[in-house]
């Protein structure tokens, strides 16, 4: 869907004739006075604004806060993308959206908003995702993309569609208590070109492969603060109003002098217990365009075409390895049980000595468990198993694999022990690891993956249960 | 906010996002000098599987500079190779996609 709402200018085609000369009206002298009196803005540089088109990928903690800025500085056309709708657990960090607005299509709740805080922007609700199929007629209309997604898969794709369409990229990215913001292709240069250089990475020249399925974290799984990401959010729009506002968006015309931006990546972290500080900004200095970059270097109009893309060629989701889906059938059937099965087998039968471990992070354990479960996060786990391998102390050491609350008496050795995840995923590999660290001591002691993690211990036994 | 200098004859090396939760830890010091090239070698046998959950496709920085990762095969330029110095800092940078 590809809805104007607001036709005062004409904001669908991409060649359109600017008037960048007109007085500016009575209404924006007074709502921009403030920020175009600071030096090195004035007139000309919001009339740019004003002429600017910036198109805002993805509706969420990262989209609010950078919309509501862009919106603020008077940007003459912004199209939002996102396929999503309001839920309640957006609204800490989504700022845009608002509580009687669960439910509604995100892009139509931030447009709402954007309205309410400047109502002379033409708003452009695009209310669908981004795919491989539609990128690049969304980002053909448009001067300025800002990246506020949340998948790698995504992040590739818009990275290499503003390459092939020679469009700046202000990407931006948050997780847990850390945020990274950089801007991509700007000045915009054309694909493949190398001499005369250096020119400006794109997101590929960064970030070469992406990271493992397992090893990514979205923020419904690993949790994000709101003002981090909001941070950078923010941080989004300074970026995009600065490019736009100095014409950095332009390619510079031919025999036209201009510095060079030099590409930095800021690192924003944030951590009470860190060593480096309570917060942390970093400005690295990044690399130049790449030669062997897959999408902009040497021979990339080989590899990397828009009929491309629309055809499949990048496979993104493949690159991103989530084709292949988790990880199935690892574990026999006789290592694994249902919650449901555990609560009538197991935990009914009092006789029974058995361990519950619980691989979540603590903060999730913190919440709630099955009775009497000991908490071992997964990623503990797995550091202890490779600590114990490097110093070669396989047994009896590997006793201490385990939480001390889970020591038994001697004789009991063969307790055995119930894994359980978030979502059943961990486990199962927590399961794998504890017998080849040989704490099943050759099959005598059982050790079992509850199925489907608390999840579904929430939905078969304990719907109350208060699974985050 | 700077990190504590490191002590004599080290360096510093920070992790970021799940390179810190891969080792427990957002920096540590390392004994310098020590050839760029071997970094990810010390690392894995430190911290076994971080080669593939995390450096294979993070970034390096070098005192607040990317720098290129040669392989640990690499054996030409030795003379041009990149060397950590006493009193660098090395940061672990992987991407984070989410928003």
């Amino acid at each position: 869907m590809n809805n104007e709402t607001n036709s005062s200018h004409n904001g669908s085609s991409s060649s359109v004739q600017r008037d960048t000369s007109r007085p500016l009206t009575e209404e924006e002298l007074d709502r921009y006075s403030r920020q175009m009196i600071v030096p090195g803005m004035g007139k000309e540089a919001q009339l740019r604004l004003l002429n600017a088109k910036v198109l805002i990928i993805g509706a969420g903690g990262l989209g609010c806060p950078a919309a509501q800025y862009i919106a603020g500085a008077g940007i003459g056309t912004i199209g939002v993308v996102d396929g999503d709708v309001v839920e309640r657990s957006n609204l800490h960090r989504q700022v845009g959206h608002s509580t009687s607005r669960i439910g509604q299509p995100k892009v139509l709740s931030l447009i709402t908003h954007l309205k309410e805080l400047n109502p002379l922007p033409t708003y452009i609700a695009h209310t669908e995702h981004i795919t491989p199929l539609n990128a690049a007629d969304l980002i053909s209309g448009y001067d300025l993309i800002l990246d506020c997604t949340d998948n790698p898969a995504t992040r590739y794709l818009i990275s290499d569609i503003c390459v092939l369409l020679c469009k700046p990229l202000v990407s931006a990215a948050s997780v847990q208590t850390s945020g990274q913001i950089i801007v991509l292709n700007c000045p915009p240069t054309p694909q493949g070109l190398l001499e005369g250089g250096p020119y400006p990475p794109c997101y590929r020249c960064c970030f070469k492969k992406p990271p493992p399925a397992n090893a990514q974290l979205s923020c419904g799984e690993a949790g994000i603060l709101g003002p981090v990401v909001g941070l950078m959010g923010v941080a989004q729009a300074g970026e995009a109003i600065k490019i736009l506002a100095s014409n950095l968006h332009i390619p510079p015309a031919e025999g036209e002098e201009r510095r060079p931006v030099e590409p930095t990546l800021l690192l924003y972290s944030y951590s009470l217990t860190s060593l480096m500080g309570p917060f942390t900004f970093r400005a690295l200095k990044m690399a130049p365009r790449k030669k062997s970059c897959f999408a902009c270097g040497e021979g990339s109009q080989e590899r990397l075409t828009l009929e491309g893309v629309k055809r499949g060629e990048p496979n993104y989701e493949f690159f991103c390895g989530l084709g292949a889906g988790p990880k199935q059938g690892v574990l026999k059937e006789e290592e694994r049980i249902s919650p449901r099965e555990f609560v009538e087998k197991v935990q009914t039968q009092k006789e029974g000595k058995y361990v519950v471990l619980d691989t979540r992070e603590k903060e999730h354990f913190s919440f709630g468990s099955i009775e009497g479960a000991v908490n071992l996060p997964f990623g503990k786990l797995l550091s202890k198993a490779a600590q114990l391998k490097r110093s070669g102390e396989m047994t009896p050491g590997v006793e201490d694999l385990l939480p001390p609350e889970t020591k038994v008496k001697d004789g009991e050795e063969d307790v055995p022990i119930y894994v359980v995840c978030r979502r059943g995923l961990d486990s199962q590999e927590a399961v794998e690891k504890l017998k080849e660290m040989g704490l099943d001591k050759g099959g005598k002691r059982k050790i079992v993956d509850i199925a489907g993690g608390m999840k579904a211990w929430k939905e078969q036994v304990d719907p109350s249960f208060p699974y985050l | 906010m700077s990190a504590p200098r490191p002590p004599k004859g080290h360096f510093n090396i920070l992790y970021f996002a799940s390179a810190s939760s891969h080792t427990g830890k957002d920096m540590e010091a390392l004994p310098a000098p020590l050839p760029l090239r071997k970094l990810f070698d010390i690392l894995e046998d430190r911290y076994r599987g971080i080669q593939e959950t995390v450096l294979d496709h993070c970034l390096v920085t070098i005192n607040l500079s990317y720098v290129d990762m040669p392989s640990s095969e690499d054996e030409d330029g030795e003379e041009n190779a990149v060397v950590i110095q006493e009193g660098d800092e090395v940061a672990i940078i992987p991407p984070v996609s989410s928003g």
